[in-house]
């Protein structure tokens, strides 16, 4: 005789059922846990920015950069880094950014995240930039794109 | 169930050309970044570069990008290093240790060891450098091994100055100075000359070769100061200053 016709149907039946429940409710536990856990992380990280929509600019001789985010933290009197929707916008170029690190008094910038430069017929996507020379150098870091249209 | 596979086999073929460039764009990579000089007007691209674009690709380590007034409007590049060159809208290939690409001008410099160009089915080569005028149809090779090959001619010389006409649409040389401070070269139908100096004129169809001259043709070697060979019949004639200095060896081979 075949060995699984040995067992009784219904003790099978509750067995299985046993053993869903258990792994169902391990599941939600680690689930609940975790999200206990980033919800405090989020309250923590949740504290109030140094600056609310800060605005810096840029300027040199031939062209004026304005500095905008949704957030600025001091880091030092004159370091800032510079959080959410980061743009630095002249006549001829934007680029957009999440967090950047600038300084007030040298006027460098520099950010070590994903960056989209957009000028006319013009677009650079990079891991992050340097400001430098009053925006005279911008150097593209990282595995970069340049298209030129 | 297999239409399906096949059509998932036809998208993961087709992938990469689903996300490259679009028709008129230049897409350019680096694996070390970009410095944009903005008052400069250049590019300056680092670590494995590939440029793709309608009208040519390029690989090198290290390229500068000259734009004019604006960051789109790119007027000549200078790439170092490893450099490799393909243009099938100008049917020109190369690759050298540097290489200046002027776009506006269509002028190709080719510098450092072991340059190459292949303009169609010519083939230039040198240690030193090679220039080429896409538009008005000059070149000029430079330095040592440097050599011009094609179809039915090799010519060695340190300085290979010609230019190309087009006919049916395919490029031909029809002028050409050759110099060499010790002796150039030139192999054409079973004809081998030596010289100091020796001028192609396609439409007289003559080889002029001045100083030092040899020609060799079989068995028979002729030396003097002066030689012309008709590229149309195959005829020569070597003279001397001094009427006592032409010299004609005949060696028997049958013997």
């Amino acid at each position: 005789m075949n060995f699984l016709l040995t067992f009784n149907k219904t003790t099978l039946l509750i067995s299985s059922f046993f053993i869903i429940s258990i792994i169902c409710f391990f599941i939600s536990f680690t689930y609940i846990q975790a999200k206990k856990i980033a919800d405090i992380e989020i309250s923590i990280n949740n504290k109030t920015a140094d600056i609310s929509k800060p605005k810096f600019s840029i300027n040199s001789n031939k062209q004026k950069i304005s500095v905008t985010a949704n957030e600025g933290n001091f880091l030092t009197e004159n370091e800032i880094m510079l959080e959410k929707n980061v743009i630095f916008k002249s006549d001829k170029f934007k680029i957009y950014s999440d967090n950047v690190l600038f300084n007030k008094k040298s006027l460098i910038a520099s950010s070590k995240n994903k960056s989209k430069f957009v000028s006319d017929k013009t677009s650079i996507d990079s891991n992050g930039f340097d400001i430098i020379e009053n925006g005279n150098i911008i150097n593209f870091k990282g595995k970069t794109k340049l298209i030129l249209k | 169930m297999i239409k399906f596979f096949i059509l998932l086999i036809i998208l993961l073929f087709n992938y990469k050309f689903a996300i490259s460039r679009n028709a008129g764009e230049t897409e350019i990579t680096t694996e070390d970044g970009i410095e944009v000089f903005q008052e400069d007007k250049y590019y300056l691209l680092k670590k494995n570069v590939e440029i793709l674009s309608d009208e040519f690709n390029l690989t090198g380590q290290l390229v500068k990008i000259f734009f004019e007034k604006d960051l789109y409007d790119v007027k000549e590049l200078i790439a170092n290093d490893s450099v490799n060159f393909l243009s099938e809208e100008y049917n020109i290939r190369g690759k050298g240790e540097e290489l200046r690409f002027n776009i506006k001008d269509q002028k190709i410099i080719v510098n450092g060891v072991n340059s190459e160009l292949f303009l169609e089915k010519t083939k230039m080569l040198s240690d030193g450098e090679i220039s080429v005028d896409n538009i008005k149809g000059g070149f000029f090779i430079q330095g040592s091994n440097s050599k011009l090959l094609s179809d039915n001619i090799y010519i060695s010389g340190s300085k290979i100055n010609g230019e190309f006409e087009i006919i049916d649409g395919k490029r031909n040389i029809a002028n050409l100075v050759v110099e060499d401070d010790k002796k150039l070269n030139i192999k054409t139908d079973g004809i081998i000359m030596y010289a100091k100096k020796a001028i192609y004129d396609k439409k007289n169809s003559i080889i002029e070769l001045f100083e030092n001259v040899q020609i060799e043709r079989g068995s028979e070697i002729i030396t003097g100061d002066y030689g012309i060979l008709n590229t149309k019949n195959k005829s020569y004639k070597v003279s001397s200053k001094n009427s006592n200095k032409v010299k004609a060896i005949i060696t028997n081979t049958n013997e």
